[in-house]
């Protein structure tokens, strides 16, 4: 089942790459892109759910039972249940979108990987996934000044800057503030407060991380998936500028 | 941030690490199989951080190159013997040619690729030895010919990597370079000027040809075809079309010509018996599998290898001897080590192991642990 859906991947993947004049870079961007464009009906489920626990979070009930209830973890928790019963929202459904996304962020990673084929196993292990397109090979896996089988290093007077991984921060932190709502749920400084700050500190950095590490390939699959996000939520309108920058202390008291 | 969420974040995370890590493109664990070049008393292989050289009587480990695994640097291709049999040369995976010692095992020298560090140049096949050097193909699709110092003599660039050893040509006094750009060069050894270039053989090519003695250069391609050229007339003298990519080395044995191919999706690869100076098949076997090495040809049987692991031996009229099976993979060619019969199988607990003629084990490398 799982190496039926890389198949699909990877023979989608070079379908492209053939039909855009054989530039791997190119192919994973557009790739990428399809990829969104199939799973945006998920997308748009988890930026609903994620608005309505927002606005529910942000209801006077939820703060009134997290008040009445602080010291009562368990009532807490059976009360919070019958008010995502009530008002109709699942405590999963942001997740759940999530986490069926995830085989895809995987799936397309492996893809990027075995179509690139650089050693004689992974071309035996290419070569059970396409019944065609032996004269895609060998890819081409130069794209600019990277080559996207290794991890990315661009020399700059005798020194390798890894230009993807600045970029993968970069793009993932502006697009993990950017699709935080106003008034997210702990803008009153509390443990979710922490949590979320923490999120989008961590997030990106582990994204740089991985981007620094492994083929720069998944280094542009991440910013062609964060630039895509932003453009989709920009597009719907529901991108929220005010968050990018850092917020000043207000200087009126 | 409920619990929930947090758990199933801290899931996700776990998840997308372990993902992504399973297949990653920066280190490899295997990357190639093993290589192996038998001598009098001495097996040398290569597989992975290290080459060794074992005793062909017991297996046991004489020498292993360099002595402790240095970061990155691996070996596939089969060690090479320089013609006066004093230099053993070990290609890597990354940007060098070893000259190492075949007693001690200690290196001579060592020639370094430049590279211009956005990746590793890889040296996929063994390099060819002949009086007027040593010749090393690598994957930045450049051939490298050196003296027997470690000194560049020259260097010819083709359009896509170079996979395959290239082939010594006497009749034309020339070696013959395929490419995966789908064509066969024939190069000058002193000057490396090309003598001349074959027409686009159809497809990638990344094994080495063979030349028959009526002039015959037959290669495989990934076209799903096996191509015989003339040497003298340097245009196609026959073709043959294999179900699946046709990536061993032919091995021709008097008048026929043993050629094979992968399996495909639904297909187990085809091992078939041609005619060397028509094409025509003489016989075709499917044991299940599929090969990516050539045959070796032993006492009027004839070996080779199925990645569904296992050790095909056939008869001159293409009657299955026996379909041994073996725990791992087997991707490279069988070897002839004196009265033994050497396998590199990968993924197995043995890089190496060595068979009687009646396919009973006698050793393997390393041995098990007691």
């Amino acid at each position: 089942m799982w190496d039926q859906f890389i198949s699909l991947m990877i023979n989608i993947l070079l379908f492209i790459y053939n039909l855009i004049g054989q530039n791997f870079g190119w192919a994973i961007i557009i790739f990428t892109v399809f990829v969104r464009l199939v799973t945006y009906p998920l997308n748009a489920q988890q930026m609903k759910s994620s608005k309505a626990m927002t606005e529910m979070q942000n209801s006077k009930k939820w703060q009134d039972i997290q008040k009445k209830y602080k010291d009562d973890k368990e009532t807490l928790a059976q009360k919070q249940m019958e008010l995502y019963k009530e008002m109709g929202v699942s405590p999963f459904g942001s997740c759940l979108p999530l986490l069926i996304q995830f085989p895809i962020i995987i799936g397309l990673y492996q893809a990027i990987i075995r179509a690139l084929a650089v050693t004689p196993l992974q071309l035996v292990n290419l070569s059970k996934h396409v019944s065609d397109g032996a004269n895609l090979i060998p890819i081409n896996s130069q794209f600019w000044w990277m080559e996207l089988s290794e991890p990315e290093r661009l020399p700059i007077l005798g020194i390798g800057i890894p230009v993807l991984a600045i970029l993968v921060v970069i793009t993932s932190y502006i697009q993990t503030k950017m699709v935080s709502p106003p008034g997210a749920p702990g803008a009153d400084g509390g443990q979710g407060a922490q949590m979320t700050q923490a999120m989008t500190l961590y997030m990106p950095f582990l994204m740089g991380y991985l981007a620094l590490t492994f083929a720069s390939g998944l280094a542009l699959y991440f910013i062609a998936t964060n630039l895509a996000t932003i453009a989709q939520y920009m597009i719907t309108g529901q991108a929220n500028f005010k968050n990018i920058l850092p917020k000043l202390p207000n200087m009126n008291r | 941030m409920t619990k929930t969420k947090k758990f199933l974040f801290i899931i996700i995370l776990a998840l997308l690490a372990l993902g992504l890590g399973a297949c990653s493109g920066r280190r490899i664990v295997a990357a190639g199989w093993s290589g192996v070049t038998a001598a009098e008393e001495t097996v040398y292989f290569s597989y992975g951080p290290q080459a060794y050289a074992l005793s062909l009587k017991n297996g046991s480990q004489k020498w292993a190159y360099p002595a402790e695994p240095i970061n990155g640097v691996d070996f596939y291709a089969a060690p090479a013997f320089t013609p006066d049999s004093e230099q053993l040369i070990l290609a890597t995976y990354k940007n060098e040619v070893h000259s190492v010692d075949p007693d001690s095992g200690l290196k001579n020298w060592s020639y370094t690729v430049p590279s211009d560090s956005r990746s590793a140049v890889r040296f996929i096949a063994s390099p060819l030895t002949t009086d007027a050097g040593i010749f090393a193909p690598a994957s930045n699709n450049i051939l490298y010919a050196l003296d027997f110092d470690g000194n560049l003599l020259w260097e010819y660039q083709t359009e896509d990597p170079l996979w395959a050893t290239p082939i010594w040509s006497e009749n034309c006094q020339c070696i013959y370079q395929v490419s995966m750009d789908h064509h066969l060069y024939a190069l000058d050894p002193e000057s490396g000027s090309l003598l001349w270039k074959s027409e686009d053989l159809g497809g990638p090519i990344v094994s080495p040809p063979a030349i028959s003695e009526s002039g015959l250069i037959i290669v495989s391609t990934f076209n799903n075809e096996v191509v015989a050229l003339d040497e003298n007339s340097q245009g196609v003298a026959w073709r043959f079309q294999t179900r699946n990519w046709a990536w061993a080395s032919p091995l021709i044995d008097g008048e026929q010509v043993y050629i094979s191919d992968i399996a495909g999706k639904d297909d187990a690869g085809t091992f078939f018996a041609l005619e060397v100076d028509t094409g025509d098949v003489l016989w075709q076997i499917q044991p299940g599998g599929g090969i990516f090495s050539a045959p070796l040809v032993q006492d009027g049987l004839i070996y080779f290898t199925t990645d569904a692991s296992s050790l095909v031996v056939v008869n001159q009229d293409g009657v299955v001897q026996r379909n041994q099976p073996f725990e791992g993979k087997l991707y490279a060619s069988p070897v002839s080590g004196g009265d033994q019969l050497l396998l590199a199988p990968s993924e197995s607990e043995y890089y190496l192991i060595a068979l009687n003629q009646s396919g009973v084990q006698v050793w393997g490398y390393p041995p098990a642990k007691k």
